[in-house]
């Protein structure tokens, strides 16, 4: 691992100006393209498959042109722009619990009101495609099919087993892969019916070897952060980029922004340029962030000079790449299955439900002060073990952890004295630790 | 040199005015009420004159609490976790744990030797595991909140509370009278529910002795034998624990001071 | 003694033994037994068999409502999680559960595919394995791989127990289940057509009672129940019939149900549906394994936490409340129980549109005051009642 001191700013080198910028401005464009394209799918009356990020087959999906809506990133999109309140409300008022995933009931409301979002009208759905990463996947998927009358399909990914006798709890096995492979013929063999189109194999290489590009882009992008002071903020640009590594999964605006993200960031470190001015703690999230209040959420922390140089949520809805990820080209569809079970145990499940020791490791790797836990009521998945975790990382590495509970969506949620208090309750204690290491008294 | 630290909570506001010894000069303690800057000052004009001290010859304020931001006339705001932690240890030095019971509030946390911050967890939202809990048996009960602890160590049958919210509590122990339950039974099993959520959150930074125990519950001897029943140590309860928050602010003032005045001397030297 | 008292004893019995957190037929199985291996299993449904075929004891471990209390398990999950999680968790952090030898957790939910992490972590003595129930219960291929991951659990099983679990023994132990389920049904049609011979809480505490203790011992428990009933001395009376959904995980308290008793007939319901899954005798014929998957798939109920296109829920809820000649349905859920919830809603709209009266409930395993929802079921049957007057 190598290491950049912190150097102060410099004059900008001449020559580098056009890589400024790249990421948020392409970004914001591949963003806005997304939306026109379900404007004009819906407009022509095209089908539009519905997906999910832990999962999304994108690089089956995309043989067939099939547009996509990710309901996960409109919902998030309406709190971010202040708006999701009266989507959950229109939700509840429907008959959904107040305690169920405020994805699920922002989304709910989005459709109770013709699909009409503030970036646009969302078409609807010709084909939904679910795999079990996340149980609420599917009752919500199961709401579409009453209200449309659109297919399902539901990929069964088996993924981490726990432990057995022994300690070892196997691996992936044979009938594993086997399920997996005859479900993907399927699923093509319903994307053709749903979009009348015959499958091309050659197509699904070209997705498969952009996604192999991608992720390639992907992890050198993030292994960046690892440099003091960390050039990106794993939240507010995090959250970027875990939008087009989902929106653009296996096509070439994919690659090709990673690409330069990789490119902009490498250009930040050799100027010493840091996420914050003056970078003083270096920090995990494990879990999700708030969408509802994200702004403040990132501020509660950079007001003391804390930036998240990495975070769960960067592989489990970044597109669970694992390491060693990579199709083999030579077999499509029986390495996309690998990789999607690959990614099933190592891409997804482990990072949400055991994740200390990827914890552990990264703290270590990225030079990291301290983890927050952030629990939300909307997601069971991610939020029920972090007590645990963290409790493990206390005891077991001596890695000071703190643990905030809001929402993804819901604002009414935030509770910001309260968060306030504990985030900079912690800090201070962080800041007592670097000082005690030092040789300071605390 | 002269100290102060200022704790403006959500129920009640506390000054407390500290030398350079640690020797605690004069305190005060008000209801906060909704005006918080004018009540800090307040409390901290009372704690002055309560020690004989003029404002001028104060060098360094610290403001705690949840009004920590409007004690406009403080040089630096730390949280009251801090402050607790530190407050605790000048209180009981072989403090390793620190439970803080307060009215809508309750912070566990592990300290170190010299008042450090190792680990520590409040309660999520819901305040079952904290005063105001009792408050809501206090008002069902038609009792005084200084009799409940009292009553509850007379009971032999405790109710098994199971209501995790202080809304239904009420409900909840009205529900167990009407079938007949005794009060102090009833009592003790509330009792007993707020001592296992505060327990719990304790847990989770790990229960180590000495533990201290502040803030408005402290003063409930059925809570303390509770806590030394369910963690098997003996809890340090001290009269001064009210101002335990603002004792550690003003330590923490000291500190900020003390290194304020070598950054002067180190630079009037250079 | 009579008949009375002897259905008195064992009710009085099966509720003992439902109530208590130290598992007593557990206990006593193991001591009879010395050496004996005990598989315990979460919700909704396990197959047995294989544990049994094995020579273990598989036991239903579903937290211990509102008999344990919460002490170490709220710290190591986070909030706005169901009860029976937690108290499950309590279980094995509190050292009750030091009998078992393996745990399965399948993945029914959010929730529980998070107790398996926590499980490792804290309990790492107990092995504690996910079970993968196919979501995709339609396709051609789930029989295959069901009946695969089945084997995966039977060999891992054998290793623990140092002989491989045949095909032999499977179809014996499909045998013994079978014969359970078998009587089971039978018990509830006694509950569907003479409602008055046998309460709700005595048909629960007796069905309860088969995933904690030897299914031969349970079978002759219900075949002795079944031969009293029809004697029993009990008087028809005046309550409303009702279907009870959505007990199929976390378990209402049983003073709950009693309290709904008092003013309905449950003439059905889903509690511990996943001991009732298969609604047919599996067949001795072939690999035993598939049979089972087959039947788990294709010859079972339907649940919150089981999607099967080939089984709309609130379709077969309303088939559920015809074959019942129920009169209405309570829709109930546990709190937090984000599956639950989420199936209110569409139950809800269904029975709305089939204008059959319902109560929408939320319950905790743990709750011990009942005053509210005892105004709603006695105001709700009233007004039934009211109606049909």
């Amino acid at each position: 691992m190598t290491t950049v001191t912190q150097a102060p700013n410099a004059d900008r080198p001449a020559g580098t100006a056009d890589l400024r910028g790249a990421i948020r401005r392409e970004g914001r464009r591949l963003m806005d393209l997304w939306w026109q394209e379900m404007g004009a799918a819906d407009a022509a009356g095209r089908p539009t498959a519905y997906v999910f990020v832990m999962g999304s087959l994108n690089e089956v999906l995309r043989c067939f042109d099939l547009t996509i809506n990710f309901p996960e990133i409109t919902a998030l999109q309406t709190a971010v722009r202040g708006q999701s309140l009266t989507y959950l409300q229109a939700a509840e008022d429907d008959g959904y619990s107040p305690d169920i995933c405020g994805y699920v009931k922002t989304d709910v409301g989005l459709h109770l009101r013709g699909r009409a979002h503030p970036h646009g009208t969302i078409p609807k759905p010709g084909l939904v495609v679910a795999t079990n990463m996340c149980n609420t996947y599917i009752k919500w998927a199961e709401i579409w099919e009453q209200r449309y009358r659109c297919p399902v399909f539901v990929l069964d990914l088996p993924a981490w087993r726990g432990s057995g006798p022994g300690g070892a709890g196997g691996g992936i096995g044979e009938h594993d892969r086997r399920y997996v492979e005859a479900q993907l013929r399927d699923l093509i063999a319903l994307c053709e019916r749903v979009t009348g189109t015959r499958f091309d194999v050659d197509r699904l290489r070209e997705t498969l070897a952009e996604a192999n590009r991608m992720a390639a882009h992907y992890h050198d992008v993030l292994v960046l952060n690892q440099r003091r002071p960390a050039p990106f903020s794993a939240l507010r640009e995090g959250i970027v980029f875990q939008g087009i590594a989902n929106l653009y999964r296996g096509s070439p605006e994919g690659t090709a922004f990673f690409d330069a993200a990789r490119a902009e960031i490498e250009a930040r470190t050799r100027r010493g340029e840091g996420a914050l001015p003056h970078e003083q703690f270096r920090l995990l999230l494990s879990g999700t962030t708030c969408y509802a209040s994200f702004k403040r959420f990132a501020e509660l922390f950079e007001e003391w000079g804390a930036v998240f140089v990495h975070s769960t949520y960067l592989v489990f809805a970044g597109g669970g790449f694992g390491p060693g990820f990579g199709y083999d080209l030579a077999r499509p569809i029986e390495s996309l299955a690998e990789q999607l079970l690959a990614s099933a145990w190592h891409g997804f499940s482990i990072p949400m439900f055991y994740a200390q020791d990827w914890l552990a490791e990264t703290a270590r790797a990225w030079a990291v002060d301290g983890i927050c836990f952030h629990g939300v009521k909307s997601c069971r998945t991610t939020s029920t073990g972090l007590p645990d975790v963290r409790e493990w990382l206390r005891t077991q590495h001596d890695i000071p952890g703190l643990f905030i509970q809001s929402d993804l969506v819901d604002p009414r949620l935030w509770s910001d004295a309260q968060l306030k208090n504990r985030v900079d309750a912690f800090l201070e204690s962080l800041a007592a630790r670097q000082l005690s290491a030092r040789g300071g008294t605390p | 040199m002269i100290v102060a630290g200022v704790d403006v909570g959500s129920t009640q506001t506390k000054a407390v005015v500290m030398d350079d010894h640690q020797r605690i000069l004069g305190q005060a303690l008000l209801d906060t009420g909704a005006r918080l800057t004018e009540v800090a000052t307040t409390a901290f004009h009372r704690a002055l004159e309560a020690g004989g001290c003029a404002e001028g010859d104060v060098a360094y304020v610290v403001g705690t609490g949840y009004g920590r931001f409007r004690v406009e006339f403080g040089h630096a705001q730390v949280t009251e976790i801090s402050c607790h932690a530190r407050g605790a240890v000048h209180l009981f030095p072989k403090t390793c744990s620190v439970l803080d019971v307060g009215g809508q509030d309750t912070k566990a946390i592990r300290v170190g030797e010299a008042g450090q911050v190792l680990d520590f967890c409040m309660n999520d939202k819901c305040s079952a595991g904290t005063g105001r809990f009792l408050g809501a048996a206090s008002h069902a009960l038609e009792l005084p909140l200084g009799d409940l602890g009292p009553l509850a160590l007379t009971a032999r049958t405790p109710v098994t509370m199971t209501t995790t919210c202080t809304v239904f509590a009420e409900s909840e122990i009205l529900g167990w009278l009407a079938r007949g339950r005794k009060t102090e039974d009833v009592l003790l099993g509330v009792h007993i529910a707020i001592a296992a959520r505060t327990l719990s959150l304790l847990r989770r930074v790990g229960i180590e002795p000495e533990i201290t125990f502040t803030g408005g519950v402290a003063r409930n001897v059925a809570m303390v034998k509770l806590l030394e029943d369910l963690t098997g140590f003996p809890v340090n309860v001290s009269p001064a624990s009210h101002y335990c928050g603002a004792i550690g602010a003003a330590l923490h003032a000291l500190d900020r001071a003390r290194a304020g005045a070598a950054a002067a001397a180190g630079a009037s030297r250079a | 003694m009579t008949i009375d008292q002897e259905l008195a004893g064992i009710f009085d019995d099966s509720r003992a033994l439902v109530e208590d957190p130290s598992y007593p037929a557990v206990r006593r199985w193991r001591e009879a037994n010395p050496g004996g291996q005990v598989l315990g299993h979460f919700q909704v449904y396990f197959p047995e068999e294989i544990a049994h075929a094995a020579g273990m004891l598989p036991v239903k471990i579903i937290g211990g409502g509102s008999a344990v209390q919460i002490r170490k398990a709220d710290a190591r999950i986070a909030a706005f999680v169901c009860s029976i999680l937690r108290s499950s968790l309590e279980l094995a952090l509190s050292g009750r559960l030091d009998f078992l030898s393996l745990y399965v957790v399948p993945t029914i939910c959010d929730a529980s595919r998070n107790a398996c992490g926590v499980w490792v972590r804290n309990v790492p003595a107990l092995p504690c394995q996910v079970l993968y129930f196919p979501q995709n219960a339609g396709s051609a291929h789930a029989v295959r791989y069901l009946a695969e991951e089945y084997r995966r659990v039977a060999d891992m099983i054998g290793e623990m127990m140092g002989r491989p679990v045949t095909d032999d023994h499977v179809r014996r132990s499909i045998a013994v289940f079978n014969e359970n389920r078998r009587l089971l049904r039978a018990l509830y049609r006694v509950k569907r057509d003479t409602p008055w011979l046998l309460t709700a809480v005595e048909a629960y505490v007796v069905t309860c009672a088969a995933g904690l203790m030897p299914r031969e011992e349970h079978n002759r428990v219900l075949r002795r129940v079944l031969e009293l009933l029809p004697q029993r001395s009990a008087k028809r009376q005046d309550k409303i019939r009702v279907v009870f959904e959505g007990g199929f995980c976390e378990q209402p308290p049983i003073d709950m149900l009693a309290v709904i008793q008092d003013a309905c007939y449950i003439v059905d319901d889903d509690l511990l549906i996943g001991l009732r899954w298969l609604t047919d005798d599996v067949s001795p014929e072939g690999d035993p394994f598939t049979t089972l998957a087959a039947a788990y798939l294709r010859g079972a109920r339907y649940s919150a936490v089981q999607r099967d296109p080939g089984k709309p829920a609130s379709e077969m809820l309303l088939q559920r409340l015809r074959e019942a000649r129920a009169d209405a349905a309570i829709v109930a859920a546990a709190k937090m129980c984000e599956p639950g919830l989420e199936e209110q809603v569409r139950h809800i709209r269904a029975l709305d549109e089939a204008g059959i009266p319902h109560l929408v409930l939320e319950f905790e395993e743990k709750m011990t005051v009942f005053e509210q929802i005892r105004m709603e079921i006695e105001t709700f049957a009233e007004s039934l009642l009211f109606d049909f007057a």
